[in-house]
């Protein structure tokens, strides 16, 4: 998890401790600083805890349970303790094992050009024109774009008979019939990858732009003295300057990605023969065929995976950057 | 303290903005009680979800509420693809439903969590059950239990495009599956957009190779559980079923579009709507979606019946969907009265000829609206059950949910050359003889 | 590095840009261009790339088929107010979680980040019986609540990041002056942190505005329904109107689109500065 232990020193605690006059009434008045600085803390965060204990632990953990119960649609008033036996169905279940696969493609497949397509979109933005504003708002877009809707858009034009993807495609003779781009797996995934890899290239590219802004022109300036090229400049001044920034970016959409059923949802639903679930849309089946204690199953092993994912990768990337040092 | 004081107001015109929320939307909170004049909220849930539709019911609730002052009915209809899991969640909370849409795939289920009030009591002496046709009677079932009143029936017809059959050099539209597949692939042409078949791969798949199936066993059926022959084996199992899937196969890859592989109920309707396909296998609610779309003109199609076998018989499996009363309803008196409303005098064959559903009422029969057109191809089949077999399916079964997941995807499995049609049959034979075999 | 750039370098960063460009308005051209298509044009083969009759019956069918000028009412009201309430809530929590250092900040960050962790579907049961228990499902004012605990999470980190990069001394100051912390956050910070609170602030909405399955569960009537809902709902069990969906979602992007319009460098300056100090 990422722990917030290295920010602490950087933290001053507020306002700095007073200068301690002498005697008992300089303990009164710490004791009394002290309890008017927890009842700041309490008072100022007790809305947001408030509000996400009641309407989102509380039902998650409710859900949680349901994971080791029989808790079905077919007999929903016998919720008999059934143990780890939704954990193996799930692990014995050979489409859960695709899913997997498929949730590993769906992540790489998306984050990857996602990020590359988003640093080089950075790094010709880095330079101003005339009309950047404007076109930070247009490609900024699809951001605004909801998942399910985007799947919707991306079905539409990927569409068998009427799509316009087939139409482009036979009209510059790529292809001379039309492919039935959501019906054939081998076509479906990468289908769905490019829908998402159109949503989320601009949240890169404006993420890591700012973070190209904030490399000090004096590292650049030292640089070129030395006689550094554009290409070893990004490499050994701009990367490591901006690496924390790109490790969090990389991790949370990480995390987005894996959890965003919406666009193959709306897209494909994880069809055609179960050939397009990632984990999380074979979730919103399982529920859907009234199963919810396998599907609470299934959510608590996404939580697992991506709490260990995100450890380990915090840990990696702090270990680099201390050997770095 | 300009800049506070803005910002406390701010806070304070969003809470009031909440507060006004609360209060504009009391009217419609879920609990469903009565009001303080003693009028009397039911909510009414579908599931099988369409605008078209919707405005229909609307218009029969508002004659409702006409001869039933004091009694306002809201009608809640969550999209369709999220309808059954909506209504499951308000039923499982016991939650403010007093009327409800039951498909002959969920009775199971809700009849089995006790969710649903048997009506049977209520309707004793009831004057609409004369009026009822014998299909309609046993779905509501007169010596009880009652969980549904239906509203209308479904059964299979072919739609076909008479021009394109035409163009194609065919006399007419076919008769048997063999007709339709040489049909089919003869005008199955990708490069013009053109296709034969509007083949059902995606969800609920099976109902349709099903029907090929049992067209091609038609001889051996058992017409009261039509998974079964009347040996007692599966349809499955028999060596015709090999020969129907064989055909079906060949229907698939030669005479349909290949991204049909993920086509349910409303790509396979809008495949032939939209022109793409000359021929669609489907229910009779399709006549109306078709007359709405503006793509094809009343000349360019038509209907004819369900496809016959090497047997010469067809087997048209009943199919049906009503209504039910919620058992946590607490105005059950006044939901009755909705039910009865709704299955005697006008309403029952105004909802049909909306939705165009095979109607309940015996009164149908002298209506000329059911024997004209697309229609009078139902009036055929039900003149001749020597051919159109009337057979009934055991959809009522509480594992029939988990099969027709199971079947779509072992289907597409199929199509997309991952099992063989013979292990298919295989598993379904052994999935539903095990399934007989447990229950006795 | 701003250097030079040579007329390779340049004609190559115009097409690239330009490339993207297309390829990001693309797919919304093909939504408008099919809105605005009569049904039987939409099938017609081959496709048209500009109408050849513009029509306005699907955005006509909108509004006299469904009732979908209520749901976009219904839509912008809960959006906003979820939205603004959140902004405020997490502007505090944001704030405190910048400027002290307090033995229970670990656990309520890492509480805040679990929860983009969790799969939504997994609460969703047991989140429909709290509200009946509550008396707020089908009512408004209950999905706000959700969707309230739904953003704060994300918005805090955001806002917490902007805080940190206020120095200390600008509220030490003010409350030197007599102001409580409340007036100093409020007086003092918030004005310097304008392109923030809108950037959370139009986050929050977008996720608002978008948000489809907690809306479908908890808003079960047509008075209440939301745009994302009434959407979903073309795809029906009988057909795909892709001519109504398209017109729903033209005005749906339609609102979002102008907001991004007007705050575009406030986003763009507020997420980023929040994010990138993570």
């Amino acid at each position: 998890m990422p722990s917030p232990a290295p920010a602490i020193e950087r933290r001053t605690a507020v306002p700095a401790t007073p200068v301690p006059p002498s005697g008992g009434e300089a303990t009164r008045r710490r004791r009394e600083f002290s309890r008017r600085r927890a009842l700041t803390i309490a008072a100022f965060l007790a809305p947001a805890v408030a509000f996400v204990a009641l309407f989102t632990y509380y039902p998650m953990f409710s859900g949680v349970f349901g994971a080791f119960r029989n808790w079905s649609i077919y007999n929903i008033e016998n919720q008999s303790w059934v143990g780890l036996a939704n954990f193996e169905t799930i692990l014995r279940d050979a489409l859960f094992w695709k899913t997997i696969g498929n949730t590993v493609l769906w992540v790489l497949g998306s984050l990857v050009p996602q990020f590359v397509i988003g640093f080089a979109l950075a790094l010709w933005l880095r330079r101003r024109f005339r009309f950047r504003g404007v076109y930070q708002a247009l490609i900024f877009f699809p951001w605004a774009v909801s998942g399910f809707l985007i799947g919707i858009l991306f079905r539409w034009m990927f569409n068998g008979e009427f799509g316009v993807v087939n139409d482009l495609l036979m009209k510059t003779g790529l292809i001379d019939t039309p492919l039935p781009w959501l019906a054939d797996p081998a076509l479906a995934m990468p289908a769905i990858i490019v829908a998402n890899v159109w949503y989320g290239v601009t949240f890169f590219a404006i993420m890591i732009l700012a973070a190209l802004q904030s490399v000090p022109d004096e590292l650049y300036e030292a640089a070129a003295l030395d006689g550094t090229t554009k290409a070893l400049a990004l490499w050994h001044v701009t990367i490591p300057y901006i690496r924390t920034t790109l490790t969090l970016i990389v991790l949370l959409r990480v995390i987005w990605i894996f959890n965003f059923p919406d666009l193959i949802f709306g897209m494909t639903g994880g069809g055609p023969a179960g050939q397009t679930h990632i984990v999380t849309t074979y979730m919103i089946e399982i529920t859907q065929q009234g199963d919810y204690g396998r599907a609470s199953a299934l959510g608590i092993l996404v939580l697992v995976v991506l709490m260990v994912f995100a450890s380990f990768y915090l840990l990696a990337t702090r270990e680099r950057k201390e050997a770095h040092r | 303290m300009r800049n506070t004081r803005r910002s406390l107001l701010a806070v304070a015109a969003v809470t009031a903005g909440a507060l006004a929320l609360s209060g504009c939307s009391g009217g419609g909170g879920g609990g469903g009680g009565g009001g303080e004049d003693g009028e009397v909220r039911l909510q009414m849930v579908e599931t099988l979800t369409n605008p078209a539709r919707s405005a229909i019911l609307k218009e029969l609730i508002a004659g409702f509420e006409g001869e039933n002052p004091g009694v306002t009915v809201e009608l809640v209809s969550p999209p369709s693809e999220q309808a059954v899991s909506t209504v499951q969640q308000m039923l499982q909370a016991g939650n403010g439903i007093d009327v409800l849409e039951v498909q002959d795939s969920t009775i199971g289920p809700f009849s089995s969590n006790d969710w649903l009030y048997d009506m049977n009591g209520d309707l004793e002496g009831w004057e609409g059950w004369d009026a009822l046709t014998d299909n309609a009677l046993r779905f509501a079932q007169p010596d009880g239990p009652t969980y549904m009143m239906p509203y209308g029936f479904y059964g299979l017809s072919l739609f076909y495009r008479t021009d394109l059959v035409e163009e194609a050099g065919f006399d007419g539209p076919p008769h048997s599956w063999e007709e339709m597949i040489d049909q089919a692939k003869a005008i199955n042409d990708p490069s013009q957009n053109r296709y034969g078949y509007a083949f059902r791969g995606g969800s609920n798949s099976a109902s349709n190779v099903v029907a090929i199936i049992e067209a091609y066993v038609a001889d051996d059926l058992d017409v009261e559980n039509a998974f079964l022959l009347k040996n007692g084996d599966t349809i499955f199992s028999a060596p015709e079923a090999q020969e129907a899937m064989d055909k079906y196969m060949e229907l698939f890859t030669e005479g349909s579009p290949p991204s049909s592989i993920a086509w349910g109920y409303p790509e396979m309707v809008q495949g032939f709507s939209s022109g793409s396909t000359a021929f669609l296998l489907q229910d009779p609610e399709v006549i109306a979606t078709i007359r709405d779309s503006s793509t094809l003109t009343e000349e360019q199609w038509s209907t004819t019946p369900l496809l016959v076998g090497p047997t010469g018989k067809a087997a048209q499996p009943i199919a049906t969907a009503g209504w039910g009363v919620a058992d946590s309803s607490e105005h059950k008196e006044e939901a009755m009265e909705l039910i009865k409303y709704l299955a005697s005098g006008d309403a029952p064959l105004t909802f049909a000829k909306g939705n165009s559903l095979v109607p309940i009422l015996k009164s149908a029969a002298d209506d000329p609206f059911f024997s004209e057109g697309p229609w009078a191809t139902y009036v055929t089949m039900n003149e001749d059950p020597e051919t159109y077999l009337n057979v009934t399916q055991p959809r009522g079964v509480a594992w029939w949910q988990e099969w027709s997941e199971k079947s779509d995807r072992e289907l597409q499995e199929v199509l997309l050359g991952q099992t063989s049609t013979a292990d298919l049959l295989a598993t379904w034979d052994e999935y539903w003889s095990g399934k007989f075999a447990s229950e006795g | 590095m701003i250097t030079l750039e040579s007329r390779a370098g340049r004609i190559t960063r115009i097409a690239a840009l330009g490339l993207w460009l297309v390829l990001t308005l693309f797919p919304l051209y093909w939504i408008v261009v099919t809105a605005f298509k009569p049904t039987s044009d939409i099938y017609k083969f081959p496709l048209e790339y500009w109408p050849s009759t513009f029509s306005l019956e699907n955005f006509a069918g909108l509004f006299s088929k469904a009732n979908f000028g209520t749901y976009l009412v219904n839509s912008l009201i809960i959006a906003t107010v979820s939205a603004a309430i959140v902004t405020v809530i997490s502007l505090l929590s944001g704030y405190i979680i910048a400027r002290f250092e307090f033995r229970a900040r670990g656990a309520v960050i890492l509480a805040f980040l679990v929860t983009q962790m969790i799969p939504a579907f997994i609460a969703l049961g047991p989140l429909y019986q709290l509200m009946v228990s509550l008396g707020l499902v089908n009512d408004r004012t209950g999905l706000v609540f959700v969707y309230i605990a739904m953003c704060i999470p994300f918005s805090t980190i955001m806002l917490r990041g902007f805080f940190e990069n206020v120095p200390d001394a600008l509220e030490e100051a003010a409350m030197i002056d007599g102001c409580s912390r409340l007036g100093a956050l409020f007086r003092i910070l918030v004005p310097v942190m304008t392109p923030g609170i809108v950037a959370a602030f139009i986050f929050n909405f977008v996720s608002c505005w978008n948000e489809l399955f907690l809306s479908v569960t908890l808003l079960t009537s047509d008075a209440n329904k939301t745009v994302p809902t009434a959407l979903n709902g073309f795809i029906t069990s009988y057909n795909i109107d892709w001519g109504s969906m398209s017109a729903a979602a033209v005005l749906t992007i339609v609102p979002t689109m102008v907001m991004f319009a007007f705050a575009s460098k406030y986003i763009v300056q507020g997420l980023t500065a929040g994010a990138v100090k993570g």
